[in-house]
C-alpha cells in the first residue's frame, strides 16, 4: 500500500517537474513576433459588436470621462495637440479614433484602453531624445488597440479560469469516486494557468512592439529608435539600483510584459527587417524639442527631485548625447547639489558655471551659480550673476532679498 | 440513506450562508426628508455583469442599460410616494449654473468620503473618536456652495452592482452537487452577487447624514437574491437601500419618549 503511494508521489513529482520545465521554456523562451505577420485587426470607426467587448466599452465610457477631467493631466494645448497628431500619423487604421491624454506624473509610462484612448506619463516625454522614440512608444500602444488586446487577453482569461474551474471541479469529484486525491494536480495546473495567463500577457506586449516598429516604418521615423528607448530604459534602471547598491531586476515568469532587454533585441531585429536600405530616416528632434519648449525644465524639475540621483544623472549624460545645453547643466548641477555627498558642492558649482556659458541658462541656474561664487568669497562675480538672475526674473519670490544682499 | 442526509444538509447550509445584509448608518440628528424637498441625484453608477464558469465578472452594457432604467424608475416612484422632488443627471454637464469641473469636484470628494465611511465604519476599522456619534462625515462647504447654486436639499449617490452565474457557472454549482454523492460535496463555489450602496448628503450642511450597504450573495449558482435586470428586482433593491431609511439615534430617542 505504502509502496503504491511512494510511486504515486514519485510519478507525479516528475509529471510536476515536467511541466514546470515546460512552462519555464515558453515562459523565458518567447519567439519574436515579426512586423511582417502584424496586420491590424480594426478598421477605421471600429464600434464593438460582441455582447463582451460591448461590456468593456461601456466600463470605459466613465473611465475616460474621469480621466479627460483629472488635475493630473497637463492642460497646454500645443503639446496636446502635438500628441494627437503624433497618433494620427502613427495610429494605423484607427488613427482618427485615437484620444490621447498627458499627465504629469514623472515616470516611464504609456498605456492604452480598451475603447482607444491613451494616457501618456509626463516622464516618457522627458526620455524621449526626439520625435521616432516617442512615436516608437505611442506607436506600440496603437498596437495594442489595432491588433484588438484587451478583447483577447479578457477572452484568454475567461477561457483559462473556465477550464481550471470545471476541471479542478471534475478532479475534485472523480478523485473522490475513484479514492484518490488529486489536490496537488490541481495545485499545479493552477500555478499552470497562472503561468500561461502571463506568458499571454508577454505574447501581446511582443506583439505590441512589432506592430509599433512597422507603424513607425511607414510613418518614415528610423525604426531603429523604439530599440533605443530601451537600450535607453536598461542603463537608466541600471544606474538607478547601482546608485543605491543594488542589482536591476531582471524578468521572470510572473512578468506582465517580456524583459527590457529582450524587447531592445526584439526590436533592433525587427528595425533590420523594416528599415529600407538607401532610405534617408529623419528623427525629427528639433521638432519634437521645439515643441516641448519650456515644458522641457518642468521635466527635468520633477525628475531631479524624485531622489533617485543614479537615473537622474543618468537620463541627463543620455540627453546631453545630443549636445549639451544650459537647461542639462543646470539640472546635472542640481543632482549633484540635491544628492549632497562629500564633493558634491563643488560638483554643483562646476555644472551651474558651466550652465551658464549657455544663451538658454535658466535664470536659477544664475542664482545658484552666484550663491556658489559667493561661498567661494568672489563676491564681485556673484553680483553679477545675482543682478543677471534679477534681470531674468525680476519677480521672483526671493528678489527683494536678493536685491538688498547685492546691495 | 445517510449519505443523502448529509447531502440535503449541507446543502440547506450553503443556502443560508447565502444572504442579504443590509446596515444603515444615520448622524444622530437626521430626520427623514419631508414635505416637498429637492433631491438631487448624481450620476448613478449601475454595472451589471454575468459571472463567468471560471468566477469572472464579465461586464454587461445591455444589462446594465436595463438595470440603470429599471432602478431610476424605482426610485422615482419610491421618491414620488414620498413627495420628494427628483433630478437625476446622468452627466457632469447636465445640472445647469454648474460647471462639469465643479461637480466632478464635489462626486470626487464624496466617492472618497464614502470610501472612508466603508472602511471606518463596515470594514472594522473602527475609529475610536467617532464612537457613538453615528454618521459623523462632512464634504464641507463644496457641498453647500452647490446647494445654494443649484437649490438642492439633498444630494443622493447611488451605487449597485450585480452579477447574473452564467449557465456554465450552475453546472459548475451542479457538478459540486453531484460530487456530495462520492463525498467530494462543493455546491457553494459562489453565485451572484449583488451590492449596493447610497449616501445622502445635507447639502444645507454639507453633512453626510445617512449611509446605507446592501449586500445580497449566494454561495450556490442558481439561487438569486433580487436582480437588478428586473423591474420587480430593481424595486426590491430600492426598497432595501432607501426605503428603509430610518432617521438618526437622537430623533428616534425623542419619538420613543413621546
Amino acid at each position: 500500500m505504502c509502496g503504491h503511494c511512494l510511486e504515486l508521489t514519485r510519478r507525479s513529482l516528475l509529471a510536476g517537474g515536467g511541466a514546470a520545465i515546460a512552462a519555464f521554456q515558453t515562459g523565458v523562451a518567447n519567439a519574436r513576433v515579426r512586423p511582417a505577420d502584424m496586420v491590424p485587426l480594426v478598421g477605421p470607426g471600429f464600434k464593438p459588436t460582441d455582447k463582451d467587448e460591448q461590456g468593456l466599452w461601456e466600463e470605459m465610457d466613465r473611465v475616460e470621462e474621469e480621466i479627460a477631467g483629472s488635475n493630473l493631466l497637463v492642460d497646454d494645448p500645443k503639446l496636446s495637440g502635438y500628441l494627437r497628431e503624433l497618433i494620427g500619423t502613427v495610429g494605423g487604421p484607427a488613427a482618427k479614433d485615437f484620444r490621447i491624454y498627458l499627465a504629469r506624473i514623472p515616470d516611464f509610462n504609456a498605456m492604452m484602453f480598451p475603447t482607444g484612448f491613451a494616457v501618456v506619463f509626463s516622464g516618457l516625454l522627458l526620455r524621449m531624445r526626439n520625435e521616432a522614440q516617442l512615436a516608437g512608444v505611442i506607436a506600440h500602444e496603437s498596437g495594442h488597440f489595432l491588433r484588438r488586446h484587451m478583447i483577447r487577453s479578457w477572452r484568454d482569461q475567461r477561457r483559462k479560469t473556465d477550464i481550471f474551474s470545471i476541471g479542478a471541479m471534475l478532479a475534485g469529484v472523480g478523485g473522490a469516486g475513484a479514492g484518490v486525491y488529486l489536490g496537488d494536480y490541481v495545485q499545479l495546473a493552477q500555478l499552470g494557468t497562472i503561468l500561461s495567463l502571463f506568458k499571454y500577457s508577454r505574447d501581446m506586449e511582443s506583439e505590441a512592439d512589432a506592430m509599433g516598429a512597422k507603424l513607425i516604418a511607414e510613418a518614415g521615423y528610423d525604426p531603429m529608435e523604439a530599440s533605443n528607448v530601451w537600450l535607453q530604459l536598461i542603463g537608466e534602471e541600471k544606474a538607478s539600483a547601482a546608485y543605491r547598491g543594488k542589482h536591476r531586476q531582471r524578468g521572470s515568469l510572473f512578468d506582465t510584459h517580456p524583459s527590457d532587454d529582450a524587447r531592445m533585441a526584439d526590436l533592433r531585429a525587427d528595425a533590420l527587417e523594416l528599415k529600407v536600405p538607401g532610405r534617408i530616416y529623419d528623427n525629427h528632434r528639433a521638432r519634437y524639442l521645439a515643441t516641448l519648449g519650456s515644458f522641457r525644465q518642468t521635466l527635468l524639475d520633477d525628475q531631479v527631485k524624485l531622489n533617485d540621483p543614479g537615473a537622474s544623472e543618468y537620463l541627463i549624460e543620455t540627453l546631453a548625447q545630443d549636445g549639451w545645453d544650459g537647461l542639462l547643466r543646470f539640472y546635472e548641477g542640481e543632482v549633484w547639489r540635491l544628492r549632497n555627498r562629500k564633493g558634491d558642492d563643488i560638483r554643483a558649482a562646476q555644472s551651474y558655471a558651466a550652465a551658464v556659458v549657455y544663451p538658454d541658462a535658466p535664470a536659477d541656474a544664475w542664482r545658484w551659480h552666484g550663491i556658489t561664487l559667493l561661498k567661494a568669497g568672489r563676491t564681485g562675480e556673484a553680483k553679477a550673476a545675482f543682478a543677471k538672475y534679477l534681470t531674468m526674473k525680476p519677480n521672483a519670490p526671493d528678489a527683494a532679498w536678493v536685491r538688498q544682499m547685492i546691495g | 440513506m445517510r449519505k443523502w442526509g448529509i447531502v440535503c444538509a449541507l446543502a440547506a447550509s450553503a443556502a443560508l450562508s447565502a444572504c442579504v445584509q443590509t446596515k444603515q448608518y444615520a448622524d444622530p440628528q437626521f430626520t427623514l426628508p419631508q414635505g416637498s424637498y429637492k433631491l438631487l441625484v448624481l450620476r448613478p453608477d449601475v454595472h451589471v455583469g454575468s459571472l463567468t464558469t471560471g468566477g469572472m465578472v464579465e461586464p454587461r452594457a445591455d444589462w446594465t442599460e436595463q438595470a440603470r432604467t429599471n432602478i431610476i424608475a424605482a426610485l422615482r416612484a419610491q421618491q414620488a410616494a414620498l413627495g420628494g422632488n427628483l433630478t437625476i443627471v446622468e452627466r457632469r454637464n447636465q445640472l445647469p449654473g454648474v460647471a462639469e469641473q465643479e461637480l466632478a469636484d464635489v462626486e470626487r470628494l464624496n466617492f472618497a468620503v464614502d470610501q472612508s465611511i466603508v472602511l471606518h465604519k463596515y470594514l472594522g476599522d473602527y475609529l475610536p473618536t467617532k464612537r457613538g456619534r453615528g454618521l459623523d462625515w462632512t464634504l464641507g462647504s463644496d457641498a453647500v456652495k452647490l446647494g445654494e447654486k443649484t437649490g438642492y436639499d439633498y444630494a443622493l449617490f447611488l451605487h449597485a452592482e450585480d452579477s447574473v452565474a452564467s449557465r456554465g457557472r450552475v453546472v459548475l454549482g451542479v457538478i459540486g452537487l453531484a460530487g456530495c454523492i462520492v463525498g467530494f460535496c462543493a455546491p457553494n463555489v459562489g453565485g451572484a452577487e449583488q451590492l449596493d450602496y447610497a449616501s445622502l448628503v445635507d447639502l444645507k450642511t454639507g453633512e453626510v447624514v445617512w449611509f446605507n450597504v446592501v449586500d445580497a450573495a449566494s454561495q450556490v449558482p442558481g439561487i438569486k437574491f433580487g436582480e437588478l435586470r428586473t423591474p420587480e428586482g430593481a424595486a426590491q433593491m430600492i426598497e432595501r437601500l432607501i426605503g428603509r431609511m430610518k432617521p438618526g439615534q437622537a430623533v428616534r430617542r425623542a419619538e420613543a419618549v413621546r
